[in-house]
């Protein structure tokens, strides 16, 4: 009589918790305060709490507010303590919700509704509310704050219009459809007016001095991972785990695992290395060189290097087109697309990839690094060292050698011209010294002359006095936040900047491939435009790239969840976690 | 007294006439930054007046320094007064240390070598501390720095541990005055060296005054003679350099700073001038101008205390 | 605490008092006193000598200084026959044995046979990654001297092809290993030891007659123009020295050839030192105003510039000459002080100093040690100098010339 009873509710029990763990398990994650904290789903492993994770910096942070901040050693804060609306995946480069836990677009693409995530307090205790929000957009575009975000909010001359909702929705508009829009309002962070609000109603010039590198670590107040718990000018800066933090792992537990997060400041990268090597720090960007022989050290390191991609950044040589800046003879020999072809021949990037980088970087054919995976064209035509073949097209064009071994245009006139680079750039002066040797083959009389990098900017942007230059720029992932670069009026379209109407077909193609890609809201569709864009820049040649370097991350083995991203980052602050808490 | 305004002042027009000569501005940085649009380095240019015309910018900063205000620094936005006094300390503990152990060592070698003239331990001090002064100090600081990393005796540059705060005051004391080893080991060859031969010279020319002999042939020891007549007549003149280096203190670490990572007054200077800061510039050279003159001050009283022969008036 | 420019704890103080240092500023060797003239009543038989035979003597009891003396005359020997030195052209280099290890010279080949010259392996690429090489031990390359090479012409005069030595292609004699260009670094020495050595003794040359003719005029007028003179100076002087080069350095234009870059590098380093220069000179010339035989030369009405180029100038030599000695270590770690911030001579050109600060890395010490050596170099130079200054001024003290 028992056992017919037992067994059925037996089953029955089963049954209900069964179901039970099957619906607990389909379940969102949720914290008491957060109703829908965001779920971290890329990392490999649940962490351990506790422990500290130390990396070095070359130089000071300049400030701490995070709308003023530009360069990196200031970023590197301000990144681990205020957010935006939006973030990017570090492993894809994909947009995700941040503050904002979900958007809308209308269907003609001009207008975007962000819905603010509930829950989320600043570090101080007082919600994050709509009007901060709305005090961060308008600190952006007060006249005198010192920022670079205004320029990514601001679309053909034209600032982006927002307009309240309601308590959790905020709504952008565009006068045309902005297809980058996301990754342009990312770059916004998302400061507390309740601190910074007084500082900005007395102007920009006061607002600039707010959160700097003076103010008592306790007053700053973000919505990040960290807080900032001191700062010792020239030596460290070290930051604690914000104990409400609204983003869980898969298990539901709160984020980040780590307890401190200290930035060590080192005076160059002799000493990054000495420290990391000493095993007083936990991550070190080694230097191409410097792989071989880390990896010989990483049983007695107990670290491991890895095989890095590439960065965004580029680096070229740019013949001066400006008929300001140039005279002819030799403004015609830059201005010839064929003599640039055939000076792109001549180029030996293969020796510069095995001199400058150890062999640790791919040939460059295009703006664009072989590390952007999103939109890197990688069907470009190419140029493959060969100074026959680069002779060949200058005597076709109309340049012949002659018998004392100098290269004469057309004209008779010899072809000589001055390639400068900032010196104290090692790799570029390198670089530099390598092609010098191979157009003097050609020969072409080459002057390379490094000189000042204050120098080199006031030519590039203000006299326009130069012939050809080495340099490099920093990248991001899409290719029109350099719009400033490739579009022909842009103040950094380096050899003809500025220009009232574009001087050549195809740069008033690549100007119409940007306005198109701007617009574009189809991520296929637009990886297409960038890939017309690379193509015409690979043909027409107005920057000779050399080659996209790898990185080598090293990194301590008591870290986990390492899993490099885009550009060699190897974790997230989010899910970085210390195996061992010997450090304390 | 008066002196120091005219000297001063010279000193401000002189430096900013340089930086000014230099071709840039604080600006090239940001201008090379894809992102940043012409009208946005326009606005920055006007704000912080560098669109004015020359004169009028060094009148309104001289204006502003009368009255105690240093400016704020282009890079930081900060007051420049507040970064000159975040790293003045640092800078002046290593150098008041590394002038403390030089004296301490190099006087009785000094004095060594000119009792023992020529003889091959004075040829192997000098040797040595030849040596020290030979090598540029971005060379020897990497070596000493690597000696430090090799051995794991001390550290690795910097000023204090991660967990400063966390120790009692001794505990303090010591982690710093572990860090300063190997940047007064370098500054302190280098004025080691020059205290040395100065001394040695000194000595050796008081030796042959006629009161020594006079000592001599009043039988007294030779130690008391040397220790106590020569050696005090054959320093005053070193308090000259004294006073000179209390006025050079604050710039003449500023290579070792920036090899060793020593939080100091000297890298923040370097970089301020690299990146033409003004304000930082202008106010750091006022106030070693004013430490020069400051340091002069003191050797002249010194001087004026300690030979009756020297009075100023 | 000053480093690396202006002062090398050179005993030349920049504070009040001074002209009681400078009287004191060098010891009395013991066996020859206070002379002004021969002395009557010597000992018979020895010869009177003159003040320079006595310093020469004094000198010579330095062994160091004089162990200074002749390692310089070897280097600015080298630096006079660089090309002859030198088995490579300034610019040549393998573009695949980049930092290549110092080449190993054999007597004794893989059979075992011993042979007279020394010869070296052809070299080959093995791993790189870690740069490391492996050498092919079926020929040997014997090395040959006075061998046919780039032309070039000796001491600027001589056209001639001969090199001291050399080895046949494709071994390479890197005698001190090649750079990260594939550069031999023997070769860059011996050629940057040119703008090494020769940037102290001009700096010298621009920084004593300015500081001469200064100082000079300051202290023989007096009154309101040594005043105003001083005045000048001290705001040189109270000018940290090292930010006047940096500011200076940076104003150069870019575009400038190597030698012209050169020389704007010599104006620069000098414009630190002639202030102290001057206002040593200037405490000189105050005190030897006094002399009879300056108030005599004004009584027979001689001119005042006449009596000061004349009559009092020539009376500091010897002080000028110790300072030239102190002056030129200066000036060579100043101008590696100088590339080590990248404002000093450029490439290709090489000194001293910009192969050290490029070769001054961890890496480097690590892996490819021999790019230091530019540093032993430097070193060996300054000290040198240093060692001679010392033996120099202890020879010639400044009472002895009077006469």
């Amino acid at each position: 009589m028992r056992e017919r009873i037992i067994m059925p509710l037996l089953v029955i029990v089963a049954a209900t918790l069964a179901a039970a763990m099957a619906a607990s398990q389909s379940a969102p994650p949720t914290l008491p305060d957060i109703p829908n904290p965001k779920v971290v789903v890329e990392a490999p492993e649940i962490g351990k709490f506790g422990g500290t994770y130390i990396v070095s910096s070359i130089s000071d942070p300049r400030t701490f507010n995070p709308i003023v901040a530009q360069e990196t050693s200031s970023t590197g804060v301000t990144g681990a303590i205020f957010e935006g609306l939006v973030e990017q995946n570090y492993l894809t480069g994909e947009i995700e919700p941040g503050l904002a836990e979900s958007w809308t677009t209308s269907p003609d693409g001009r207008t975007w509704t962000f819905t603010l995530r509930q829950g989320v307090r600043w570090t101080d205790g007082t919600p994050l509310t709509m009007d901060d929000v709305l005090f961060s957009l308008e600190a952006v575009f007060t006249d005198g704050v010192q920022t670079s975000t205004v320029d990514l909010l601001t679309i053909e001359d034209k600032p982006i219009r927002w307009r309240k909702v309601d308590d959790r929705r905020i709504a952008f508009m565009t006068d045309k459809p902005v297809g980058t829009f996301l990754r342009l309002i990312g770059s916004l962070d998302i400061i507390p007016k309740h601190k910074l609000g007084d500082a900005l109603a007395k102007g920009g010039a006061e607002f600039n001095k707010t959160y700097g590198i003076d103010t008592p670590p306790r007053e700053i107040v973000g919505t990040g991972l960290f807080i900032l718990q001191s700062y010792v000018p020239g030596q460290r800066v070290t930051l604690l785990r914000n104990p409400n933090y609204w983003k869980v792992d898969r298990q539901g537990n709160r984020l980040p695992y780590l307890t401190r997060y200290v930035i060590l400041i080192v005076p160059n990268l002799e000493a990054a290395r000495l420290k990391f090597l000493a095993k007083e720090t936990d991550l070190y960007s080694a230097r191409a060189r410097e792989f071989a022989e880390f990896k010989q050290g990483e049983q007695a390191g107990n670290y491991t290097i890895h095989d890095g991609p590439e960065t965004f950044s580029s680096e070229f040589l740019v013949f001066n087109q400006n008929p300001t800046g140039v005279a002819p003879p030799k403004l015609t020999w830059f201005q010839d697309v064929r003599f640039r072809r055939a000076l792109n021949y001549a180029i030996d990037r293969k020796t510069i990839a095995e001199q400058v980088y150890a062999g640790r970087a791919s040939p460059a054919w295009g703006p664009e690094s072989t590390g952007n995976t999103l939109y890197y064209n990688p069907k470009l035509p190419q140029y493959p060292y060969d100074t026959g073949r680069a002779q060949q097209l200058l005597a076709e064009a109309g340049y012949q050698k002659g018998s004392e071994g100098l290269l004469r245009d057309a004209q008779g006139n010899i072809v000589e011209f001055i390639i400068s680079t900032n010196a104290g750039n090692t790799d570029r002066e390198a670089i530099g010294n390598i092609v010098r040797q191979d157009f003097t083959k050609l020969g072409i009389r080459v002057t390379f002359a490094p000189e000042a990098f204050n120098t080199l900017v006031g030519k590039l942007t203000g006299t326009f006095k130069w012939e050809a230059v080495i340099i490099g720029l920093t990248g991001g992932i899409e290719p029109v936040t350099g719009r400033n670069v490739w579009l022909s009026s842009g103040s950094l379209h380096m050899w003809w900047p500025k220009q009232e109407k574009p001087a050549t077909e195809w740069e008033v193609e690549i100007d119409r491939l940007f306005e198109r890609a701007t617009a574009e809201i189809n991520q296929n569709r637009r990886r297409q435009l960038y890939f017309q864009y690379q193509e015409v820049v690979a043909t027409q040649v107005p920057m000779m790239f050399f080659t996209n370097p790898k990185t080598q991350p090293a990194v301590r083995n008591t870290l986990g969840n390492i899993k490099l991203g885009l550009q060699g980052v190897p974790g997230e602050l989010e899910t970085l976690y210390q195996k061992t808490t010997s450090r304390p | 007294m008066l002196q120091l305004i005219p000297m001063l002042l010279g000193i401000t027009v002189m430096s900013f006439v340089i930086i000014q000569l230099s071709p840039g501005d604080f600006l090239a940085e940001i201008r090379l930054n894809p992102i940043v649009s012409q009208e946005t380095v326009d606005r920055m240019r006007t704000n912080f007046g560098l669109d004015q015309p020359l004169h009028v910018q060094y009148l309104r900063w001289l204006t502003n320094i009368v009255r105690g205000d240093f400016g704020y620094s282009f890079a930081y936005q900060v007051p420049v007064l507040w970064l000159v006094r975040s790293r003045l300390f640092n800078t002046l503990l290593l150098n008041i240390i590394a002038l403390i152990v030089a004296w301490a060592i190099g006087i009785p070698i000094g004095i060594h070598a000119a009792t023992h003239q020529y003889s091959w331990s004075d040829n192997l001090l000098s040797l040595f501390s030849y040596v020290g002064i030979s090598t540029p100090t971005f060379f020897s600081g990497l070596l000493l720095l690597f000696v430090a990393f090799k051995t794991g005796w001390l550290p690795i540059g910097g000023m204090t541990s991660l967990d400063y705060d966390l120790f009692p005051w001794y505990g303090k004391a010591f982690d710093v005055a572990r860090h300063l080893v190997i940047p007064v080991m370098v500054l302190g060859v280098l004025a080691v060296a020059g205290l040395t031969r100065q001394m040695r010279a000194n000595l050796l020319e008081v030796l042959r005054q006629d009161y020594v002999k006079t000592a001599r042939a009043k039988g007294l020891a030779e130690r008391v003679v040397v220790n106590k007549h020569a050696v005090r007549n054959a320093i005053n003149p070193l308090i000259t350099i004294f006073g000179f280096e209390l006025g050079g203190l604050l710039s003449g670490s500023a290579i070792l700073e920036v090899v060793i990572g020593w939080p100091g007054l000297g890298q923040l200077i370097l970089d301020a001038v690299v990146r033409k800061d003004l304000y930082v510039v202008m106010g750091s050279l006022v106030i070693g101008g004013v430490t020069l003159v400051l340091g002069n001050l003191i050797a002249d009283i010194l001087l004026a205390y300690s030979d009756p022969r020297i009075r100023y008036d | 605490m000053t480093e690396a420019v202006g002062d090398q704890g050179s005993g030349i103080s920049h504070g009040p008092g001074e002209e009681r240092q400078a009287a004191t500023s060098s010891a009395q060797p013991p066996e020859t006193g206070p002379l002004t003239r021969p002395q009557p009543g010597r000992l018979p038989g020895t010869q009177p000598r003159t003040p320079l035979q006595l310093a020469w003597r004094q000198l010579r009891r330095h062994r160091l200084a004089l162990l200074g003396g002749v390692v310089l005359v070897i280097f600015y020997v080298m630096a006079l026959v660089a090309d002859f030195l030198a088995p490579y052209p300034l610019d040549f280099s393998d573009r695949e044995r980049f930092y290549h290890p110092p080449a190993a010279l054999h007597l004794r080949d893989a059979t075992g046979e011993w042979h007279l010259r020394p010869f070296v392996y052809a070299t080959r690429l093995v791993d790189p990654g870690l740069r490391t090489f492996e050498a092919d031990r079926s020929r040997g390359y014997p090395v040959r001297f006075f061998v046919r090479g780039e032309p070039y012409r000796l001491l600027w005069l001589v056209p001639t092809r001969v090199h001291l030595f050399g080895v046949d292609d494709p071994a390479r004699i890197f005698l001190m290993g090649s750079d990260g260009f594939g550069r031999d670094v023997f070769t860059r020495i011996v050629y940057g030891s040119r703008i090494s050595l020769i940037v102290g003794l001009l700096v010298v040359a621009v920084t004593i007659p300015i500081g001469m003719v200064y100082g000079g005029i300051a202290g023989y007028f007096g009154g309101r123009v040594d005043n105003l003179m001083m005045r000048v100076a001290e705001v040189i002087i109270a000018f940290p020295s090292f930010y006047l080069l940096l500011t200076l350095s940076a104003v150069l234009p870019a575009t400038v050839g190597c030698a012209t870059r050169f020389y704007l590098i010599i104006v620069i380093l000098s414009s630190i030192g002639w202030a102290g220069f001057a206002r040593l000179i200037r405490g000189y010339v105050l005190a030897l105003k006094q002399f009879e035989f300056v108030l005599a030369a004004k009584a027979m009405g001689q001119g005042d510039l006449r009596i000061i180029l004349r009559h009092v100038l020539p009376n500091t030599s010897s002080l000028v000459i110790i300072v030239a000695t102190l002056t030129i270590p200066s000036a060579i770690l100043g101008e590696s002080a100088l590339s080590f911030l990248g404002l000093g001579v450029r490439e290709p050109c090489s000194s001293w100093g910009n192969l050290l600060s490029a070769g001054a890395n961890l890496i480097n010490l690590s892996r490819s040690p021999w790019l230091l050596i530019p540093g032993l170099f430097i070193v060996a130079t300054v000290v040198a100098f240093n060692f001679l200054g010392d033996g120099l001024r202890d020879a010639l003290d400044p009472r002895m010339r009077t006469g």
